[in-house]
């Protein structure tokens, strides 16, 4: 069992778009794979979305304590990238395209997606602003609380 | 008399306007009437002072920077320091050991203070150095910043604590002190300028050298400090003569201006200030310029009975 985090945009989920910015995402979808299927779904608020600084490594922190080992990242920054290669985090790189969490999924599942082992751009290149442009709703869940809140499990 | 140095800050705003030729300059004018000057080069970015006095960098010295340890024995993985840490410069997973993330980490302590069982010990990297040595009889201290740092002002902290002990325990080892700042308005030129009793912002009659000048001046302004002016090139053409202008209506007074010379550009080269008492330049148009200025900046530090 391995317990993959996706950062999403909006409230998360499977049918949620993936999100190119790490520490800065609105939610990160969790999704327990076993056996090469789908076992558990779950999205937990960022709450790092705001964060003055060091909000990658916020979100390494989130992922952690959720108990995820392996992450989908667009966009990495380099302390967020740090965090994850210090907390031993295998780390997939996902294509330049918008896709669901689902796509994304089915394409980790296939052995489709490559590691990456360090940062993929420069320091503060997600502030609002600066991203992609494809602002998903800031300011969202600011409650939460780690990995413990909302569960929206889906069995399948 | 007081019975300490005058530390005067010459700044300016925007790169490239001349305030380490004045900072240099204005060292060696008071050098030639016997005054014990030290020049502060508080530029860390880019310090080169000691190549306007013709001179190399001498007696190097690191400047330490805090970075937390964390001893593995010792630490039970509460987490209180990565939750205490402002910028999250600890990053700490549940049943795992927190891991520093240097970049970010301010240096503070803050974790090393409230760890309950002393499990993070202080380690510390060098962000930078400084430098002493004494050109042309003027005492040279000089700090550079480490290539890849970001830390700059740890460096300028050391510099301005050096010189508080100096004013301190030996008051009268100086009679004048000369601070040169980086471009801009941040924390390092902000605690050189802090330091001064007297300011000199170097501009130059551009649009640009005009905003500049007008940020550096709302720094100074919000610390308190006394300052005047000083255009360099002021003989460029085109937007002088508004900038004089402008200046005069916002009641900000100048000390002097020095013209384009070709004078100040081969003593620069040679590594010889203009303005040294063995100058080959005396009597042109900059070297004049440099002298009414002088003359100015004597009146003033004399001025208001102290």
């Amino acid at each position: 069992m391995v317990i993959v985090a996706v950062p999403s945009f909006g409230d998360g989920g499977l049918n949620s778009f993936m999100n190119p910015r790490f520490g800065r995402c609105d939610t990160f979808t969790f999704i327990t794979i076993e056996n090469n299927s789908i076992k558990e779904v779950k999205a937990v608020s960022n709450m790092a979305a705001n964060a003055m600084g060091g909000a990658g490594i916020q979100a390494v922190q989130t992922i952690g304590n959720y108990g995820a080992t392996e992450v989908i990242v667009g966009n990495l920054g380099p302390n967020a990238a740090q965090s994850l290669a210090a907390s031993n985090f295998k780390i997939h790189q996902a294509p330049n395209e918008q896709l669901t969490i689902k796509n994304l999924i089915e394409l980790y599942i296939e052995g489709k997606l490559q590691t990456i082992s360090g940062a993929t751009v420069a320091s503060h290149y997600g502030m609002s602003g600066s991203g992609r442009g494809m602002g998903g709703g800031g300011g969202r869940g600011m409650g939460g609380g780690r990995g413990m809140g909302g569960g929206q499990g889906r069995r399948f | 008399m007081e019975k300490r140095p005058k530390v005067i800050c010459v700044t300016g705003g925007k790169g490239g306007t001349g305030k380490t030729l004045v900072a240099v300059n204005i060292a060696t004018m008071f050098k030639n009437e016997g005054k014990k000057v030290l020049l502060i080069d508080g530029d860390v970015e880019n310090p080169n002072t000691y190549l306007l006095l013709g001179g190399t960098l001498e007696n190097k010295e690191a400047v330490p920077f805090f970075k937390p340890k964390i001893n593995e024995e010792k630490c039970t993985k509460c987490g209180l320091c990565a939750e205490n840490c402002a910028p999250h410069a600890l990053l700490h997973i549940k049943d795992a050991y927190p891991v520093p993330i240097l970049a970010v980490c301010s240096g503070c302590r803050l974790c090393y203070k409230i760890c309950p069982v002393g499990a993070i010990e202080e380690d510390y990297t060098t962000v930078g150095w400084t430098y002493s040595t004494k050109l042309n009889d003027i005492s040279l201290l000089v700090g550079e910043l480490k290539p890849t740092e970001a830390r700059s002002a740890s460096i300028v902290e050391v510099l301005m604590e050096k010189l508080t002990k100096i004013m301190e325990e030996e008051p009268t080892k100086y009679e004048i002190v000369i601070l040169d700042t980086a471009p801009g308005a941040h924390c390092d030129v902000e605690l050189l300028i802090g330091m001064a009793d007297k300011v000199i912002p170097v501009t130059e009659p551009t649009k640009f050298g005009k905003l500049d000048l007008l940020r550096i001046i709302e720094l100074i302004k919000l610390l308190n400090k006394d300052f005047r002016a000083i255009i360099n090139r002021s003989s460029l053409l085109g937007y002088r003569d508004q900038f004089l202008k402008e200046l005069e209506e916002s009641n900000i007074e100048m000390l002097g201006d020095i013209p384009l010379d070709d004078d100040i550009v081969n003593s620069y080269c040679l590594g010889k200030p203009l303005m040294d008492d063995t100058s080959e330049f005396k009597g042109g148009a900059g070297y004049n310029s440099f002298q009414k200025i002088f003359e100015n900046l004597e009146l003033w530090l004399n001025s208001k009975g102290d």
